[in-house]
């Protein structure tokens, strides 16, 4: 037994007060072959799944504690109301038994929940009443520095305070901690607490109060502390650590140093042998779910089971039948019995019965859906049974690890609807979301080490420049090339330091935050597994262990993540009802649309959930989609793992039928035959291994993880051995052996679960559903939950302008806050002919002016091609203003809702909401050109609809309106003499009417304003006005280019609204163009890239000249040649790097 | 009428101001490379107007010795001084503009470049109005002008009247004229040189008699003095008197400049002398009542000169300690009087860093310096024996008790980092320092310089 144990060392997850991360500090103890060690975090267990994890897997017994900020007992601490940091010691405490550990996380969370996220020192600490309470089965020592026995005081202060803690922890749970750093100060102060020791009958006991692994990570501890104190190396003075002693020393080394103190050195082998408690012992136990009098979880669940299974196997669409299904649900049924998860399973349904009950989309996607038990409670929609997909991808008896259950809901209020019932469900202490560790990575990274380094701003800025956020890496990119090109010399030795801080501090957590949306559920008893904080969000609360600990620690946690394209379907069929009455049921939609498949194959998918990218569109031509299962193909082959598996084109020309379907043995054709041979989803690989090796369920998947993110060589080889062994005993060759074992081994990494894949293929179906079916619906749900997808709002429109969707303009006199839908039809068009002539303008002039005034691009409809008419079109909500607050935005709405706004006067006075740059904004944009101009209230008319007038006169009350088009600069001028007063100097001055001297906007006034305002315009595509310019360049439009000769030179031009440098296309970039007829792919290669580096950046407009490729109706330019256009318009930014 | 005069690149030896006071005395220097001057009544010197104009232009191109700016100006003639200087900014070579006309020379300028500074506009509501007008389309100052009045001062405001009385060259104002600036230095060449410092006692005290008196009468002090020397061999002798307090008492001035020149005199005979002084605002103090009474800051100044004198600059002064754990780590820093205690600075300042334990048991500390460098026997890294001899002290003898190591390392990150440990160690009293008679063991603290391992005996505990 080694004669000492490290019992007090912090980890980097103590943020910003230690230097090394929990597996550094293992390795350094088994490097020392120290048996065990304690980590002690500050106010958190944070880092203690890691090190539990590190030190079993090294065979160390490792100490879990913390240290906790405790208030100075009000005896000890001089009169004062507030707390201040003084009064707060670090008491550090080791767990002694499960009840300790209980007690720790306990305290720490009610220390932590009493005040919020970002609280200062001193708001955040445990009172000496709640440290009383929760002090069974802890262990305390006094700490060092900031320890309840630091600081100036007279020792009889000190033991006064020795005694207390005496009380609080018993007799034999308090340890007099010696720490020696070589600092004489430090030394008399253990002088004093000997005698201390001496005079309350406490044992010593000896640690190095560590902070790091290895004497280097000083450095970094020291960068940690000026982040944390706001201050440079250079002026840190004494705030900086006086030596490098607090790393992790050896025993020999603590022996000699405290060789005049044997006691307290053999005291950390008597204290290890008393802490009972391992994370191994953590006392979570699964949920339970309230089922009514009388029965028990698992016939409850049973019933549901199998209402739902009623329901849903019916036969009906090729489906199987209730009596086809019953095995396999039974089957997972006993399985589920067996592992106790009914609770579990029970808890998911009851959510999603409550999303049902409030009218919220939801849909379990990822290995869920391989569980028939779950299709048939309604927690997903893809048959697991029908799609023969495999059950123990989600759940199987060898794993020893609980399934995990996503759940997909309407990102935003829907969403939270979702987690905040799950709170109050499960009450606060029940329920809490997962944390997501932030670390140091990138620019934080450089920014943060060169600030303590003390460079000036710009060498700050270049030094975080450096950090690329290209996905792809160019191999000759070498940090020194890297800092060469940017002007810093890696020999200058501040620089050479900053890299390698830089490189230190790579990965290392910097604070906490929260996961997008796992939650754990215990039965309100959560804060006693691991201590809960609030979030940042207000009503959220969070573990103290990311997604990951959670699981690693066996606690079951159920994702409820958000989907945009979940909000959009839910939003469209909202407003579907709303506008037209129509019912529309996502679950029974047509399976075989025509207009769906049709779109997918033309690639006509801007828009839709997962197949607008870029690599999507250009596969759809080539897989033409006529059937579900090809859309869930779709969805799962552009993926890094097929990808890279290189299956792609194998897959593709097998379909197209210009490469023969072959198998690698005929054992495996059952498994390979949906997907012509070859392997796309995980499952065929779990199922491969299943039929050639003769692997169970439970395996397959243990064989799965092994090869996929956490990869282990020594494990790898050992399945790879029962692999082999079992394919030999099947009788398959060494040929065929390797060809499985290298499929496995490419595509476990990066494989996309079918299930999941069928999951995404439900949703893109519905999307193109509704795209194809209702567009103008759709559009705007789409435009109300930006930002989402692939393309700016810009695109979307000019897409749905393209497909015969007419927009229009934001207009506070009928615009809402979000995006709305109005009856197009003939009497509509009537009444904007009427309106025109109002102006005294002739019919066809004024048209054209409200049309470049409204954007009704007349044009555009012309020029394109099939364009079907729309029963609705789309009304911009005022939320596309830029800088317009949505309290301003919808109090607009409430009060033209309560009566019509009398032009901008009445605007100002009803909607003191709305500051004076918020109207100039509503004006620059035109939303303010048809506001209502009182007329005399001479005689009440009822609303009258006159065609040939020029004006739609309505009434109100006594009042009669008249609705009148002003441009937008009348707008901007009425709108500055209500915002702004002339002062009194010129109050004889003021006019006696608002007639404005300005003149109307012009063309590219306008498209500037709308950019500059909306970030879009609804009139024409920007590249238009200068067709003529660009024809004569000898540019063809986009809706032409597949026209042209397959390997013709051609040139085209547009807006550059997509930019792409995938990691896996070896250094090629892919731009998107688009104009006014639609878009274009057009190829860079890495020679071409480095030559218009910066025009290809940084320019919205290009003029690009190269080889047409045509292949199987996927159409892309290779360029040879990049120019930048100078147009005289604006341009939103376009959608960069993915 | 006015004239403005707009030179882009000017050198900076040389003024427009001063070229433009050839032309009248009544010069407003709007910015460095803008001046207005009113022409009112020059046409008996210059002719007319244009004629005017015409002579800048030429003698702006003249060479810097023959009064010129050798280089090129913009000229603007107008009844108007801004709307001289919008026309003499934008417009190359001269420009006339008759009264009334102004629109038709400036009205296509863009409305950003005017000038609002003129009307004491701040940058941000001149912003604000540019950013409205152009919102309304309104481009240049012809459009802005065309605006109707009423309207302007609805939406405008007043800023907006009198940004369109600018753009429309209508502003009413006179000229900021500029006053020569007071010249702060004194010098005199000597018919015969000076070899001695008592005649040049009273070189100085004329000299620094009349710039005490221009600084007097501009209610100015000093702090600071820079005195040239030229000498006999042509080189030059330069002092720079620094003084903690900004002063203006020439017998005070003279006496510290002789003990400088004591401390550092010139090399050769002194054929000219100039002083020149940086003036400042005097220092105004009022002591409380119960503070107590300090020197004469002058008074002051002077003892520490004189003491300078005798023990030079580098040793005289109060010691500072630095924040940081490198041991015995101080600078110099100029002795001052504090004006006021900081009692808040005594009480709170310092507490987080502050040493983690009382005083009770500190000894006093006498420091070697410089360090004596030690011979040390060691055991297991624990000093057994010392011998360290120095010119005034010599230390040896057998360790029979210590403590340590202390180790101390920091600066890592620069050239400059270090790394020791010391130790205390007792003596037997062998060593050259007895230690109060009849005690016959002595307490060293001594340190080994980790980076080459070189010990020193860094001094003794009382």
């Amino acid at each position: 037994m080694s004669e000492y144990i490290e019992l007090h060392a912090r980890s980097a997850f103590s943020f910003l007060e230690g230097a090394s991360v929990p597996e550094e500090l293992i390795a350094a103890c088994s490097e020392l072959e120290m048996p065990s060690m304690a980590l002690l975090d500050r106010d958190g267990v944070y880092g203690s799944p890691r090190f539990h994890l590190a030190a079993k897997k090294n065979g160390i017994r490792a100490h879990i504690g913390a240290e906790i900020s405790v208030q100075r007992p009000k005896d000890q601490s001089p009169k004062t109301n507030f707390a201040r940091t003084e009064d707060i010691f670090s008491i550090p405490v080791l767990v002694r038994n499960r009840r300790g550990y209980q007690n720790l996380c306990r305290l720490i969370s009610l220390m932590k929940l009493r005040v919020p996220k970002h609280a200062k020192p001193g708001e955040c600490a445990v009172i000496p009443e709640e440290l009383a309470a929760h002090a069974d089965g802890l262990i305390c020592l006094t700490g060092g520095d900031d320890g309840p026995l630091s600081g100036q005081g007279d020792t009889r202060k000190k033991q006064r305070i020795a005694e207390w803690l005496t009380a609080v922890f018993g007799k034999r749970n308090v340890y007099v901690e010696l720490q020696r750093h070589f600092d004489r100060e430090e030394e008399a102060r253990n002088q004093a607490l000997i005698e201390i020791a001496v005079r309350t009958d406490l044992p010593l006991l000896a640690t190095n109060g560590v902070g790091y692994a290895t004497p280097a990570q000083r450095e970094v501890a020291d960068v940690f502390t000026c982040i944390r104190n706001h201050v440079r190396l250079e002026t840190a003075g004494r705030l900086l650590a006086q030596n490098s002693e607090r790393y992790l020393k050896s025993a020999a080394t603590m022996l000699k140093l405290f060789a005049d103190l044997p006691e307290a050195t053999a005291n950390t082998a008597e204290l290890s042998s008393r802490l009972e408690f391992t994370l191994e012992d953590l006392g979570y136990v699964f949920p339970k779910y309230p089922v009514p009098h009388g029965e028990t979880m698992t016939s409850f669940l049973r019933q549901r089971t199998e209402e739902g299974a009623c329901l849903r196997y019916t036969g009906g669409n090729g489906s199987p039948t209730y009596e086809q299904a019953r095995p396999q649900i039974e089957r997972e049924l006993i399985l589920i019995e067996k592992l106790k998860l009914e609770g579990y399973f029970l808890i998911v349904w009851d959510i999603v019965q409550f999303c049902r009950r409030a009218g919220i989309l939801i849909q379990g996607r990822g290995s869920a859906a391989n569980s028939a038990v779950c299709y048939s409670l309604g927690i997903t929609a893809v048959d697991p049974i029908g799609m023969e997909l495999l059950f123990e991808r989600f759940l199987s008896e060898e794993r020893g690890e609980w399934p995990d259950i996503d759940l997909d809901l309407p990102s935003g209020d829907q969403r939270e609807k979702a987690i905040q019932y799950v709170y109050e469900r499960y009450g606060k202490l029940g329920a809490a979301m997962t944390a997501n560790v932030i670390t140091y990575r990138g620019r934080s990274a450089a920014r943060e080490v060169g600030k303590a380094l003390d460079f000036d701003e710009e060498t700050l800025s270049r030094l975080s420049g450096l950090v690329h956020t290209w996905e792809w890496k160019d191999p000759k990119d070498s940090s020194e090339r890297q800092f060469r090109d940017a002007g810093l010399d890696l020999r200058n030795p501040r620089i050479k330091k900053f890299f390698q801080l830089y490189q230190m501090v790579q990965d290392l957590p910097r604070h906490l935050g929260q996961h997008s949306g796992g939650m754990v559920i215990c039965q309100g008893q959560l804060d006693s597994v691991v201590p809960l904080e609030p979030a940042a969000m207000p009503g959220r609360v969070v573990v103290q262990w990311d997604k990951e600990d959670c699981a690693d620690m066996g606690l079951i946690k159920v994702d409820l993540l958000g989907l945009g394209m979940m909000a959009v379907l839910e939003e469209s069929i909202q407003l579907i009802r709303d506008s037209s009455g129509e019912e529309v049921d996502l679950a029974h939609l047509p399976p075989d649309d025509n207009s769906v498949y049709a779109a997918l194959q033309k690639a006509d998918t801007i828009g839709m959930f997962q197949v607008e990218s870029r690599a999507q569109m250009s596969c759809l031509p080539r897989l033409r989609p006529q059937k579900f299962y090809d859309i869930v193909v779709q969805v799962a082959i552009i993926r890094p793992g097929p990808i890279v598996g290189n299956m792609v084109h194998p897959y593709l020309k097998r379909r197209q039928g210009r490469e023969l379907v072959n198998y690698p043995h005929p054992l495996l054709e059952p498994v390979l035959k949906r997907t012509l041979g070859v392997p796309l989803f995980q499952e065929q690989l779990l199922k491969m291994a299943m039929i050639c090796a003769d692997f169970s369920g439970g395996e397959a998947e243990e064989l799965r993880r092994a090869f996929g993110f956490k990869r282990s060589e020594a494990r790898m080889k050992e399945i790879e051995i029962k692999l082999r062994r079992g394919m030999q005993r099947n009788g398959l060759s060494g040929k065929v052996q390797d060809e499985i074992v290298q499929a496995i081994t490419s595509f476990a990494l990066y494989g996309f679960p079918e299930s999941h894949a069928a999951s995404f293929a439900l949703i893109a179906y519905a999307s193109a559903y509704l795209k194809c079916n209702y567009l103008a619906a759709f559009t705007a749900a789409l435009l109300n939950n930006q930002p989402m997808g692939f393309y700016q709002p810009f695109t979307l429109i000019k897409d749905a302008q393209r497909h015969g969707l007419k927009v229009l303009a934001v207009d506070i006199t009928c615009s809402d806050w979000l995006c709305t839908l109005e009856p197009e039809g003939e009497g509509a068009e009537t009444e904007r002919l009427g309106e025109a002539k109002t102006n005294g303008r002739g019919e066809r002039e004024t048209r054209r002016w409200r049309d470049a005034e409204m954007g009704v691009d007349c044009q555009m409809s012309n020029t394109l091609v099939s364009v079907s008419r729309h029963p609705f079109a789309l009304r911009l909500g005022l939320r596309y203003v830029k800088g317009l607050s949505e309290q301003s935005g919808r109090a607009i709405v409430r009060e033209r809702t309560a009566r019509p706004l009398a032009g901008i006067d009445d605007l100002r006075n009803r909607v003191p909401e709305l500051r004076k740059d918020e109207l100039r904004k509503l004006a620059a944009v035109g939303a303010l050109n048809f506001i209502q101009i009182p007329r005399s209230p001479v005689s009440a008319k009822p609303k009258v609809h006159n065609p040939i007038s020029n004006q739609k006169t309505f009434s109100v009350g006594d009042e009669v309106w008249e609705k009148k088009g002003v441009h937008r600069r009348d707008a901007l001028w009425q709108v500055e003499r209500v915002v702004r007063s002339a002062g009194a100097l010129y109050e004889e001055l003021l006019e006696k009417d608002g007639n404005s001297p300005l003149t109307p906007m012009t063309r590219s006034e306008r498209i500037d304003a709308d950019f500059r305002g909306t970030g879009l315009t609804i009139g024409k595509h920007p590249v238009a006005y200068y067709r003529a310019e660009l024809n004569k360049l000898g540019v063809i439009r986009a809706i032409d280019v597949g026209k042209m000769r397959n390997g013709s030179l051609v040139r085209i031009a547009g807006w550059v609204i997509v930019r792409q440098r995938p990691g896996t296309a070896k250094g090629f970039v892919f731009l998107t163009l688009e104009d006014e007829t639609g878009v274009s792919n057009i190829i860079i290669t890495p020679q071409i890239f480095d030559r218009n580096r910066l025009v290809l950046v940084d320019h919205p407009f290009l003029l690009i000249e190269g080889a047409l490729q045509n292949q199987d109706n996927v159409i892309s330019v290779k360029a040879k040649c990049v120019q930048p256009l100078s147009f005289k318009v604006a341009a939103a930014p376009s959608h960069d790097f993915h | 009428m006015f004239a403005c005069i707009y030179s882009q690149n000017i050198k900076e030896s040389l003024s427009l101001a001063n070229f433009a006071y050839v032309f009248s005395p009544l010069v407003e220097e709007t910015k460095q490379d803008t001046v207005v001057i009113d022409v009112e009544g020059c046409e008996l010197l210059f002719g007319s107007a244009y004629e005017l104009a015409n002579e800048v232009s030429v003698r702006a191109g003249h060479l810097k010795v023959d009064g010129g700016l050798e280089g090129k100006v913009n000229v603007a003639i107008s009844s108007n001084p801004d709307a001289a200087i919008h026309a003499a900014t934008f417009l190359k070579g001269i420009t006339f503009i008759s009264p009334g006309e102004e629109l038709t020379c400036l009205g296509d300028l863009p409305v950003q470049v005017l000038d609002y500074s003129l009307i004491n506009l701040e940058k941000k509501q001149a912003d604000e109005i540019f950013e409205t007008l152009r919102l309304w389309g309104v481009r240049t100052f012809q459009e802005f002008a065309a605006l109707p009045l009423a309207g302007i001062a609805e939406r405008l405001g007043p800023q907006g009247i009198q940004l369109q009385q600018l753009a429309s060259g209508k502003t009413e104002r006179h000229l900021k004229l500029k006053q020569p600036a007071p010249i702060f230095a004194n010098s005199i060449e000597l018919e015969h040189a000076i070899a001695e410092l008592e005649p040049l006692s009273f070189i100085f005290a004329r000299l620094l008699n009349q710039l005490c008196a221009t600084l007097n009468a501009y209610a100015l002090a000093t702090n600071e003095l820079l005195v040239q020397i030229k000498l006999a061999d042509r080189t030059t002798h330069e002092r720079k008197l620094s003084l903690p307090y900004p002063m203006r008492d020439h017998k005070v001035f003279l006496k510290l400049l002789l003990l400088d020149t004591e401390m550092h005199p010139p090399q050769a005979a002194v054929v000219a002398v100039s002083i020149t002084c940086q003036p400042v605002k005097p220092r105004v103090l009022q002591n409380g009542l119960f503070i107590p009474l300090a020197p004469e800051p002058e008074k002051l100044e002077l003892t520490l000169a004189r003491l300078a004198k005798l023990v030079g600059k580098e040793n005289i002064g109060s010691p500072e300690i630095i924040d940081t754990h490198r041991p015995d780590s101080f600078r110099m820093k100029r002795f001052a009087l504090k004006s006021k205690p900081d009692f808040r600075k005594r009480r709170g300042g310092s507490a987080k860093r502050q040493s983690a334990i009382g005083n009770r048991q500190c000894l006093g500390f006498r420091v070697f310096r410089p360090p004596l460098r030690a011979i040390v026997k060691a055991d297991q890294g624990c000093p057994t024996q010392i011998s360290a001899w120095g010119k005034q002290r010599s230390v040896y003898g057998k360790v029979v008790s210590l403590a340590g190591p202390w180790r101390t390392t920091g600066d890592w990150w620069s050239n400059d980092r270090w790394a020791r440990d010391e130790w205390d160690v007792a003596l037997e009293s062998a060593s050259g320092i007895k230690k109060h008679g009849s005690q016959s063991q002595v307490l060293y603290r001594i340190y080994r310089e980790l980076n080459n391992g070189t010990w020193f005996v860094e001094g003794n505990y009382d």
